[in-house]
């Protein structure tokens, strides 16, 4: 572990050198509107960073919301298909929340399962993710409850926490160490004690602030939703959802997507893979017409099953940061930090299997 | 608040209906609530923060709210519009709803704001509504509020877009348009957008790209404005379910400016006045007509 020190001033500095040297710096930054979004940054000013929490998560990064796979061209008598590159410029993300970045993590295990994604891989291995340790959104945030927290290192390759003037910063992964060391000189070494104590005081403070939101027993969790499948709770909080998606296009780790192939004229076309989300009719909709999951109840439960039960199921962890995009965007009010608190209530009465209808 | 609260009991107490939508407090403010026991009716507030619209929970092709029963709906000026939409083009029959109306003094543009209502948190809508009352209702409640405050109108906005050279207002929809990731938020939430199968869906053949790209994004959202021609209940849902923050009733607005010079018609509250997609009078201004 290497622990260092960098002003802010310094750190202005070292997006100028990044830049310079053709590497693109992605930073929470304002957008036209005034609200705050991941974008590609020129000058350290541009960065909104220990702002509010960008509207979208990191993962259009890795894995954009459309992509081409491939293009096509049909000559006389044969097709010639073009792939696309799959390896990246350097990418540095500086001053991602620790919620975006743990997501990227737990997404490499559904990415490289039974094949390797290599576009996914390819952006990965391109980019560099520079944590900021989190002062905490709102009453929606949950990330103490799904393993995770303000001041959580995974997924990060560098983790800084604020301190006064600049940010105390960690090397978590080995390119995270030899980006110290390639920018050693805009780096000083550790701080002072009473600097070191300040930044804990901070990532203990948020962290027990938004430990109050939410407490999960996420196996408990598990059990629960994997003997209630058709419990009333799914009939009865599911009302006011519109199916609209908007909760899946927001979250870190709602990772599905539809691949569509598109003509560009008549004899050639592009297939491309786009952003989908299990929250709409359409997902599960069969060619005979007949939907599996036929009405939104079903579509919600699929959501929450998916990142609390089935993902655990196979890759041992849940799929679920605690950043509360999902509650902040829904234009129906539903709330997946309550939903959970709703049913470990049902948890702690044993009412699973035994209230099913 | 407590003669709504009170009127809900009643209706679902006697059994004039099963379920009651309405708006209730919630972890972030106020949201959408589905009473159906006259005991849980205390559960209703109506205040600054019930922004959403709950005309499009209308919907008959929601089987999940359809099979409740039915409804009784509580509806602000802009909501009624959207009701009277529904009543309109067929979707609803008037004897299958009961309508609650509320006076209200304009919303939020996020129903988690506490308030007081500004210049600078008031929904787009609101600044110089003159529907704060609704017509169609059953029964009104509240007493009368407020003004919304002042603010700078959609239609202000519309006309600096229109003072625009092409080229400049064909850059801002790009950039504006570009943020687009094709959720489909603005469709699911619009109380007017419930067809069956929408046209953006289809797929032999995919008249609409689906990828997010500035292609597909501009043919969706000018099909969508196109469609809602003269429709539009002008509710703000769209805009305000935007996830990336879309400014989308400029698109709406715009167009119904349009239809109310060339048609005189502007949403209303009021179903017996026919939509112009679906009336025809000889008066149609028809000079494009070669």
């Amino acid at each position: 572990m290497i622990a260092k020190t960098i002003t802010a001033e310094e750190l202005g500095a070292l997006v100028a050198d990044l830049v310079s040297a053709g590497t693109r710096v992605i930073a929470p930054a304002r957008a036209a509107d005034g609200k705050v979004d991941y974008r590609a940054i020129t000058r350290f000013e541009e960065a909104a960073i220990g702002a509010e929490l960008p509207r979208r998560s990191l993962k259009e990064f890795f894995l954009p919301p459309t992509e081409p796979l491939f293009s096509w061209h049909q000559g006389k008598g044969d097709v010639t298909v073009k792939p696309v590159a799959v390896s990246f410029p350097p990418h540095v993300v500086l001053g991602a929340r620790p919620c975006d970045a743990a997501a990227v993590e737990i997404l490499d295990r559904v990415m490289g399962w039974d094949y390797r994604d290599e576009l996914w891989f390819g952006r990965r291995e391109a980019t560099t993710i520079v944590s900021v340790a989190c002062p905490g959104v709102d009453g929606s945030c949950f990330c103490t409850a799904t393993g995770g927290g303000p001041d959580s290192k995974r997924g990060s390759d560098l983790m800084m926490v604020p301190v006064d003037g600049g940010y105390l910063v960690e090397a978590v992964t080995p390119k995270g160490q030899a980006f110290v060391g390639a920018h050693a000189a805009r780096f000083v070494d550790a701080a002072d004690a009473g600097t070191t104590a300040a930044a804990e005081a901070f990532r203990t403070g948020v962290r027990s602030r938004v430990a109050e939101h939410l407490t999960l027993s996420l196996p408990a969790l598990r059990r629960w939703l994997e003997g209630s499948f058709d419990h009333e709770l799914w009939r009865a909080i599911v009302l006011r959802c519109h199916g609209c998606g908007a909760c899946a296009s927001v979250c870190p780790t709602c990772h599905c997507f539809d691949i569509v192939d598109e003509p560009e004229g008549v004899r050639a076309g592009t297939r491309r893979r786009n952003w989908d989300t299990c929250q709409t009719a359409r997902f599960t909709v069969h060619a005979s017409g007949h939907n599996p999951r036929a009405d939104q109840n079903a579509r919600f439960r699929q959501r929450v099953l998916h990142k609390f039960s089935i993902y655990p199921g196979r890759f041992g962890e849940v799929l679920c940061t605690g950043c509360g995009r999902c509650a902040r965007a829904c234009p129906g009010g539903m709330d997946l930090p309550e939903v959970l608190k709703t049913i470990t209530a049902l948890v702690g009465t044993g009412a699973s299997r035994e209230a099913a209808v | 608040m407590k003669e709504l609260q009170e009127l809900a009991r009643t209706l679902l107490s006697s059994g004039t209906v099963k379920v009651v939508f309405g708006w209730e407090e919630g972890p972030r403010g106020a949201r959408p609530a589905f009473i159906t026991d006259a005991a849980n009716a205390g559960r209703l507030v109506f205040d600054h923060r019930c922004s959403h619209t709950l005309a499009t929970y209308l919907s008959p092709r929601r089987p999940h709210m359809t099979r409740l029963g039915k409804a009784a709906i509580v509806v602000k000026g802009c909501d009624a519009r959207a009701v009277a939409g529904l009543l309109r083009e067929a979707q609803v029959k008037r004897e299958d709803v009961v309508i609650i109306g509320v006076r209200c003094g304009g919303v939020a543009a996020d129903p988690a704001d506490a308030g007081p209502l500004t210049a600078e948190n008031v929904a787009e809508r609101c600044p110089g509504c003159t529907a704060r009352e609704p017509h169609l209702a059953d029964h009104m409640v509240g007493e009368t509020k407020p003004e919304p405050p002042g603010a700078p109108t959609r239609d202000a906005r519309i006309a600096e877009l229109d003072a625009m050279s092409a080229p400049e207002r064909w850059a801002f929809w790009q950039a504006e348009l570009a943020r687009c990731i094709r959720c489909n938020a603005c469709r699911e939430v619009c109380p007017m957008c419930f067809c069956e199968r929408c046209v953006a869906d289809k797929t032999q053949p995919q008249w609409l790209e689906s990828s997010p790209h500035p292609r597909g994004n501009f043919a969706w959202h000018v099909t969508r404005a196109l469609h809602q021609a003269g429709r539009c209940a002008d509710c703000g849902e769209c805009a305000r379910a935007c996830p990336a923050g879309i400014p989308l009733g400029l698109l709406n607005r715009k167009i119904a400016g349009i239809v109310a010079d060339r048609f005189d018609y502007r949403a209303t509250d009021d179903p017996s006045v026919p939509a112009p997609i679906g009336a025809f009078s000889v008066s149609d201004r028809q000079e494009f007509i070669l």
